[in-house]
């Protein structure tokens, strides 16, 4: 009884610490897809970027961890922001197949340039020493940076939705998802609204990056497209555009991505796609999208 | 009346809470040129939608020269003679006038998987295309690619490939809509000579479009059928007065 | 060309003529057959790079198919290429070595799969066929990967073909007959594909990428269509995959890549969708490129990711109907000056 209860509370918390970062990379990718409608592939660059930061700062300039997150989240929110303004503001109205494209481009750009400052090898940075070793739960072991990281998910999503169904720049965002065209009517700036939301996305993935370092083994080039897949499996579960929905899809197949690697460590891997086709073809508008 | 060549029994179409389309019983006979009007949000265009498998009923049933198609797909039911024209012009926008057709007419034809034999060399298809582009005077613009054609010019085009399906039943859903009144006459034209088999069923604004053309009208409100009758019926009716008096105006 | 009864008008006519004709050959048809032949004797030191780029036409071609014609967004079609792969190497390995039964199995096995991956995914589109087309090619790669007693996993399994009509060897050393023998096998596909797009079928298909509402509405089932067009486009390039590793006698997971997804789209982009030529161009130039940036610039860093990320963003910015789209520019300006 009591391996069980072990197995599962391991399967649970771990599961859950990569749920709550799934969440926080996915959540940009699912408004931007759902508010302004455009395929960003390239949202897995921008949470790299993020990792990047954090690294350079924490492992170079000794930074503080926490501050360094604080520091990546800014910086690549403001960077994201020419990226909208210029470039994929133009594609808004193109078919998808053109904004895929455009930002696979931006991917392999990406990827190469982070090879060419950083090398191609994973960089792992030494975390501060409040988050190293492990915590005694009584029933089980856990190590101190997957209960961080679990804390840290629920802050941040308890902010985020607080945000939105709180303040007005959260009202209006939610108005314009729902319905563009009557936010446009009642006066909203959208075109003003897409950037900042589009910033705002950006810099949580780069949070993201930052966060999930420690736990995705180190970031390294090949993150932009290794972790793509996921998030876009997590958006399209989730319903485009959806963060509530978003958030369950996070936290359901970050679970069983986990349990099934855990259960399965010879084919594991494979659960999640299996889940994620199941899901679509009984729901193609995700599991709380629109039909 | 003779029998109906479409009808509906006690259809509905709710959106959530919200009846669209409220308990319509509603005859349409051969050969019949027959409108629908009612002010916006009456669920005109739904009714189309339903009529045509576009969407499909809460609750209610759609029949075809007396046989039950509710339960039929979209595709099913042109091919069984039911043809419409969209509000919005919905067109092959990157191909001419003559492949918009061509698609029509093979697919009718069905010819349209053919693997082998060029698209070109069957004159059976080409025949009718030209036919059609004959009808509705669209010869000139034979080539021409639809985003490169006038708004008007293209509402033709709609009336031309629903025409080229060959339908025992034509559903017109505002077929002057967005076009300017200088040359709406044009399309007016094409409607009036609709060849007479063909029952129409035509959704419009316009009064004096329904009243040139209808030989029956019915009025819709909130989804329901609120009177039905010979245009002097109509015009005389004081409740159909009332809502169009009340809501402001038609536009 | 037969006289259609009813074409009175100069306008109809042409329109008519037009139509009936479109199917003919051009003269500039052959230089891509002519090109190839004369790398094959000019360019010996070459043939591998060349062969790589049939196969790749062929591969490109086939997505073209579902992308360009019918506007099927793909970014799994590895499973195709991967599965026909497998199924050719698979039974050359288990003593049915002969490589045209290879490659029809390859077609078979493909389209198989096509068919029930397409009956289902392709009730969804845009993003979530997006997602579900990758989500199933790198499942299959995972599965690949997990049995690889079966696969041979990343080591691969090695195979020989035997020879073709008892004739002909497929030599994987001097790509001297597996050249020939690729040229031939992408000539007779590509005729197939050619006679397709244009019968009404390839018309058809580009209704539904133009419009799958006034499709619906003309009376086309397009989801069945689709799935059938679907189908046609697993076959071959499950037909690509067999020829690729045919002419390497090696297998591995590699041809699952999820990589490769991506690598075809882009060829078809840079060369040009829905217009059969793009394919040629398309998968010559990135492999050309590719080639040249590894051996100027060398395979150290990055340089080929950021150079064909850079083509990529310009292609689709400022020229959206790919580098055909350009030739056909520039053809146009030339027949407008000699006039």
């Amino acid at each position: 009884m009591s391996s069980f209860l072990n197995e599962i509370s391991t399967v649970l918390v771990f599961g859950l610490a990569y749920a709550m970062l799934l969440f926080i990379i996915s959540v940009g990718l699912s408004i931007t897809m759902g508010l302004m409608g455009f395929a960003n592939l390239a949202h897995g660059s921008f949470a790299m970027a993020g990792g990047y930061v954090t690294v350079t700062l924490v492992s170079q300039m000794n930074v503080p961890f926490a501050v360094a997150l604080l520091i990546a989240f800014i910086v690549v929110a403001f960077l994201s922001i020419p990226f909208e303004r210029f470039l994929y503001r133009h594609l808004y109205r193109r078919p998808e197949l053109d904004q895929v494209l455009l930002t696979i481009g931006l991917v392999f750009v990406s990827i190469a340039g982070v090879t060419f400052i950083w090398g191609p090898d994973p960089h792992l940075i030494l975390m501060p020493e409040y988050l190293q070793g492990s915590i005694n739960l009584g029933f089980n072991i856990f190590p101190k940076y997957r209960i961080f990281m679990i804390v840290a998910g629920a802050v941040i999503v308890a902010g985020l939705f607080y945000g939105l169904e709180r303040t007005s720049i959260g009202a209006k965002i939610r108005a314009a998802v729902d319905n563009r065209r009557m936010a446009e009517s009642c006066g909203i700036n959208t075109g003003r609204i897409f950037t900042w939301t589009f910033a705002l996305g950006s810099g949580m993935a780069a949070l993201g990056g930052g966060l999930g370092i420690q736990i995705l083994g180190g970031i390294k080039p090949v993150f932009a497209f290794e972790y793509l897949v996921i998030f876009l499996i997590v958006v399209a579960v989730g319903g485009l555009g959806n963060i509530r929905g978003t958030f369950f899809a996070a936290l359901i197949l970050g679970i069983i991505d986990f349990a099934g690697k855990f259960y399965f460590p010879e084919g594991g891997a494979f659960v999640i796609f299996a889940v994620t086709i199941l899901v679509l073809l009984i729901r193609p508008q995700g599991l709380f999208g629109k039909a | 009346m003779s029998k109906p060549i479409l009808e509906t029994r006690d259809l509905a179409k709710n959106f959530g809470a919200l009846a669209v389309t409220d308990n319509v019983n509603f005859a349409l006979a051969p050969g019949a040129r027959h409108a629908i009007i009612g002010p916006n949000g009456a669920g005109k265009t739904t009714l189309i939608n339903l009529l045509t498998g576009a969407l499909s009923p809460s609750s209610g049933s759609v029949y075809l020269a007396g046989g039950d198609i509710t339960g039929m797909a979209e595709y099913q039911r042109v091919k069984n003679g039911i043809a419409r024209t969209f509000q919005i012009n919905t067109l092959f926008m990157g191909l001419s006038v003559i492949e918009n057709l061509y698609l029509a007419i093979s697919e009718r034809m069905g010819v349209a998987t053919s693997l082998v034999r060029p698209a070109g060399k069957d004159s059976a298809v080409m025949e009718e295309a030209v036919r059609i582009l004959n009808i509705l005077k669209l010869e000139e613009d034979s080539l021409t690619e639809i985003h490169e054609l006038p708004y008007g010019r293209q509402r033709l085009v709609e009336i031309a490939i629903a025409l080229a399906l060959d339908p025992k039943v034509l559903l017109l859903d505002e077929p002057a809509a967005g076009v300017p009144t200088t040359e709406s006459h044009i399309i007016l034209d094409a409607v009036d000579s609709l060849p007479k088999d063909i029952a129409v069923l035509i959704i419009e604004h316009d009064m004096d479009v329904v009243f040139r053309f209808a030989e029956r009208i019915t009025v819709l409100v909130r989804g329901a059928i609120l009177a039905e009758g010979s245009p002097d019926d109509i015009a005389a009716n004081e409740e159909v007065q009332a809502v169009y008096l009340g809501e402001g105006s038609h536009d | 060309m037969t006289a259609i009864t009813g074409a009175d008008t100069a306008a109809t006519a042409e329109a008519v003529k037009f139509l009936q004709t479109r199917h003919r050959f051009h003269w500039a048809e052959v230089l891509p057959w002519v090109i190839a032949i004369a790398v094959f004797y000019l360019l010996p030191g070459y043939r591998l790079l060349a062969t790589q780029i049939l196969v790749m036409i062929l591969f490109a071609l086939s997505l073209d198919l579902i992308v360009g014609y019918a506007g099927i967004i793909s970014l799994g079609h590895t499973a195709f290429f991967g599965t026909g792969a497998y199924i050719t190497a698979l039974l050359a390995a288990n003593n049915i070595p002969d490589p045209l039964i290879g490659l029809v199995a390859a077609a078979i096995g493909a389209a198989v799969l096509g068919f029930l991956s397409g009956w289902v995914l392709l009730r969804t589109a845009g993003l979530t066929l997006l997602v579900l087309t990758m989500a199933v090619t790198i499942m299959l790669g995972e599965l690949a990967n997990d049995f690889d007693e079966i696969t041979g996993g990343f080591d691969g399994i090695n195979f020989t073909n035997s020879e073709i009509f008892g004739l002909i060897e497929i030599d994987q050393l001097w790509y001297t007959s597996s050249y020939i023998y690729v040229l031939v096998v992408l000539f007779l596909s590509f005729l197939l594909i050619r006679t397709i797009v244009h019968a009404p079928f390839g018309r058809m298909l580009i209704g539904i990428r133009e419009n799958t509402k006034r499709m619906s509405a003309i009376g086309t089932p397009v989801h069945q269509r689709q799935v059938l067009v679907y189908v046609i486009s697993a076959a071959i390039a499950g037909i690509a995959g067999a020829l690729w590793v045919q002419v390497q006698g090696n297998v591995t997971t590699g041809v699952y890549a999820f990589e490769l997804s991506g690598d075809v789209l882009i060829m078809i982009i840079l060369g040009g969708t829905g217009r059969l030529y793009g394919a040629f161009i398309g998968a010559t130039v990135f492999k050309i490129l590719e080639s040249l940036t590894e051996q100027i610039l060398g395979t150290n860093q990055p340089y080929w990711q950021l150079t064909i990320g850079i083509v990529l963003i310009l292609t689709v910015l400022f020229a959206r109907r790919g580098l055909y789209g350009i030739f056909e520019d520039i053809g146009e300006k030339w027949k407008d000056r000699s006039q």
